[in-house]
């Protein structure tokens, strides 16, 4: 049989042809499987080393020069850690700093607690729940600008807001004419209300989905073995939700410090400098005094201070998340 | 005393129909297992039982208490789910512990009892473990020590086997008929696999459209069904069915006649059937057949289980039939054969109703 085989095999071969062009030999290069499989991590790398990796080193290498934009590049000079040094020493950085952790402290805490009420109020299914999720989730989609536009008008001293307030406020003696945008105070809590009724509607989201990854079974079965409504909450929902509420967290805290549009369009960081975040504060370093180095040496030391807060907060929220496997129910 | 009663039982799902009117009675200490196809409303009655569902109409009896209005907590019953349900977050000493914390047991007791049930259920090596980190046999240990850490005095149980191989499964089900000897509580189970209903059950409830089919012993079920649905359903491999018309034989007695089988029936069947069409229903270990050369049928193929060998085989007929025969049988693909039906197993049913005629 293997005899007979081999003729027929011998004749099947294919005829030998010449080289192909070089255009067909490059896409049967290309079309390799260990070189297909390669093409799009190099155009993920490139883009990559384009927009992350070269601006970064660029920013790191300007940042220990001595130059402003005002004056020619050629001019600056090799200063070291001079512009560390010098943001370092500048109160206005390190208050700037902490009103920013402030102002996203008291924000990423009001849109963790408003969003999750909302989520475990409209997670079961009811008339009108879609409705209700729409609504909710309208203030994210709105253009920061005009947000900050609905507010401004809304803070008027003779505003919607304080004839709002004026009836409970007036029995108690106190003037309903609140300076919503020219009182220190009530300037901050401003852009922090803002910023919740515009970012609640994230934590909300991503704690909706949560509630509905929950398997209903584990609620079931808690409820047969005795469980009441709030210990179910506090035993099931919400350890399994911990994963959730890091995302929430993580994500709101990285974009509550860099909180910028609502200063610029409710206060401009006034009165004097009580609202300015610290995105505000090196906006005016470089885009008005044009300190780009000691911008960039202060863009690199924020960069480093916000990675140890997150990872910290994570770290503290995971560990947290173990000890309420431990914890006595 | 944990007797349940289940009286008119509805259900309804918007215009959906689930369950249309239960009415059962499950005693003190049974293992009832409620079996049917998907859809067919088991799992929703048991919901109802357990308070997980709340009935459309109708009564549920624990004892002599209706329940309709109390919370799944407060019914005294334990439950296994189909995918377990075991906290992922809790170890597995937590999870045991769960019901009996959140009813606020004193901790010196939870841990004597926590250790009791493991004990029990073979896991004691497990109880810092996670979940996750447990097989699935252990997970259904740990799932059925989470129940019976609590003394329930019904255990609700939807389909726990479901998720486990073919040889776990044999195993478990030895061990939850262990489990319902020792601890002599009220079993209600449910399961769509025929085989399970018929190992562990002391009564099986058949379900289907959201009604009750029949209610019996696994054997009676098996030996006398009570409609072609429930023929079909129990039994491996299906019953043979044949289309056909009850007439009067040669003798005293009835003949089932249908396209090249005249089938004489036993003595008694009602005579009021004769005339009528009917459905012939009979198992294949009650096919006999026989090689002959000038046999109606013609084998097709065979399918040897060991212990025994399936023979399907044509025989100008609308389907093929199966035959239960010894190993041994010379029997294979192409043989022609002879067949008859062991007349006092053959199963007449209401071609329209599928309702049992003799």
């Amino acid at each position: 049989m293997a005899g007979s085989r081999q003729p027929a095999a011998a004749g099947a071969a294919p005829p030998s042809r010449g080289r192909p062009p070089p255009g067909r030999r490059l896409a049967a290069w290309l079309s390799q499987e260990r070189v297909f499989r390669l093409i799009p991590f190099i155009a993920v790398e490139a883009v990559f080393i384009l927009v992350i990796i070269i601006p970064f080193i660029l920013t790191i290498y300007i940042s220990l020069l001595r130059w402003r934009a005002n004056r020619p590049f050629e001019q600056a000079n090799f200063s070291g850690f001079l512009n560390y040094g010098r943001v370092l020493g500048k109160d206005e950085f390190w208050m700037a700093l902490g009103r920013t952790f402030y102002f996203a402290g008291a924000a990423v805490i009001l849109e963790l607690l408003i969003g999750f009420v909302l989520a475990y109020l409209l997670h079961r299914h009811f008339r009108g729940r879609r409705l209700y999720i729409t609504i909710f989730l309208a203030p994210m989609m709105v253009v920061p600008v005009v947000v900050g536009y609905n507010f401004s008008m809304i803070y008027v001293d003779s505003g919607p807001l304080n004839e709002i307030l004026a009836p409970f406020l007036e029995p108690f003696g106190i003037d309903p004419r609140i300076r919503w945008l020219s009182h220190p105070l009530a300037a901050q809590w401003a852009i922090i209300l803002a910023d919740v009724w515009q970012w609640t509607s994230l934590t909300f989201l991503i704690f909706l989905s949560g509630f509905a990854a929950l398997p209903q079974q584990l609620v079931d079965a808690a409820r047969v073995l005795g469980a009441s409504p709030s210990q179910i909450f506090w035993r099931v929902h919400l350890p399994l939700l911990k994963p959730a509420i890091i995302i929430a967290v993580v994500i709101r805290s990285m974009e509550a410090l860099k909180m910028f549009d609502p200063v610029v369009l409710l206060t401009f960081g006034g009165p004097g400098i009580s609202t300015q975040t610290i995105a505000y504060y090196l906006w005016q370093e470089v885009w008005v005094f044009n300190k780009y180095s000691y911008g960039a040496a202060a863009s690199i030391l924020l960069l480093i201070f916000f990675a140890v807060f997150i990872f910290l907060g994570i770290w503290l929220l995971v560990r947290q998340r173990e000890s309420v496997r431990r914890v006595d129910v | 005393m944990a007797e349940i009663v289940l009286r008119d039982l509805v259900k309804h799902f918007g215009s959906a129909v689930a369950v249309a009117g239960v009415h059962l009675q499950i005693e003190d200490g049974e293992f009832l297992i409620m079996v049917g196809p998907s859809g067919c409303g088991k799992t929703t009655t048991l919901n109802m039982i357990s308070g997980l569902e709340t009935p459309t109409s109708g009564e549920i009896f624990i004892g002599d208490q209706v329940v309709n209005d109390l919370e799944p907590g407060e019914r005294g019953l334990g439950m296994v789910f189909q995918d377990l349900a075991l906290f992922p977050h809790m170890t597995v000493f937590e999870n045991i512990a769960f019901g009996l914390r959140v009813k606020k047991t004193e901790e010196a007791e939870v841990e004597r009892r926590v250790r009791a049930a493991a004990d029990a259920m073979h896991i004691g090596a497990l109880l810092d473990k996670r979940p996750s980190e447990c097989s699935g046999g252990e997970a259904q240990r740990v799932a059925l020590a989470r129940t019976i850490v609590n003394d329930p005095s019904v255990f609700l149980m939807d389909e726990p086997l479901s998720s486990l191989d073919a040889k776990l499964r044999l195993d478990m089900r030895t061990e939850l008929k262990h489990l319902h000897h020792r601890l002599r509580a009220t079993f209600v189970y449910v399961t769509h696999d025929q085989a399970e209903a018929m190992t562990m059950a002391d009564r099986i409830v058949v379900m289907e459209g959201g009604r009750i089919e029949q209610v019996g012993a696994p054997l009676e079920i098996y030996r006398r069904p009570a409609s072609r649905f429930v023929a079909g359903f129990f039994g491996v491999p299906t019953m043979n069915f044949l289309e056909g018309e009850v007439a009067a034989g040669a003798g005293d007695g009835l003949e089932f006649r249908s396209t090249r089988v005249v089938q004489p029936l036993s003595a008694s069947t009602p005579a009021a059937v004769a005339g009528s069409a009917a459905t012939l229903g009979v198992r294949a270990e009650h096919v006999r057949l026989a090689p002959s050369d000038d046999g109606a049928g013609r084998v097709t193929l065979t399918e040897p289980l060991g212990d025994e060998t399936l023979v399907f085989f044509e025989f100008g007929g609308s389907a093929p039939l199966v035959a239960k025969v010894d190993p041994d049988s010379p029997l294979g693909p192409g043989d022609p054969v002879a067949f008859d039906f062991d007349r006092d197993w053959c199963h007449l049913f209401d071609p329209e109703s599928g309702a049992r005629l003799n």
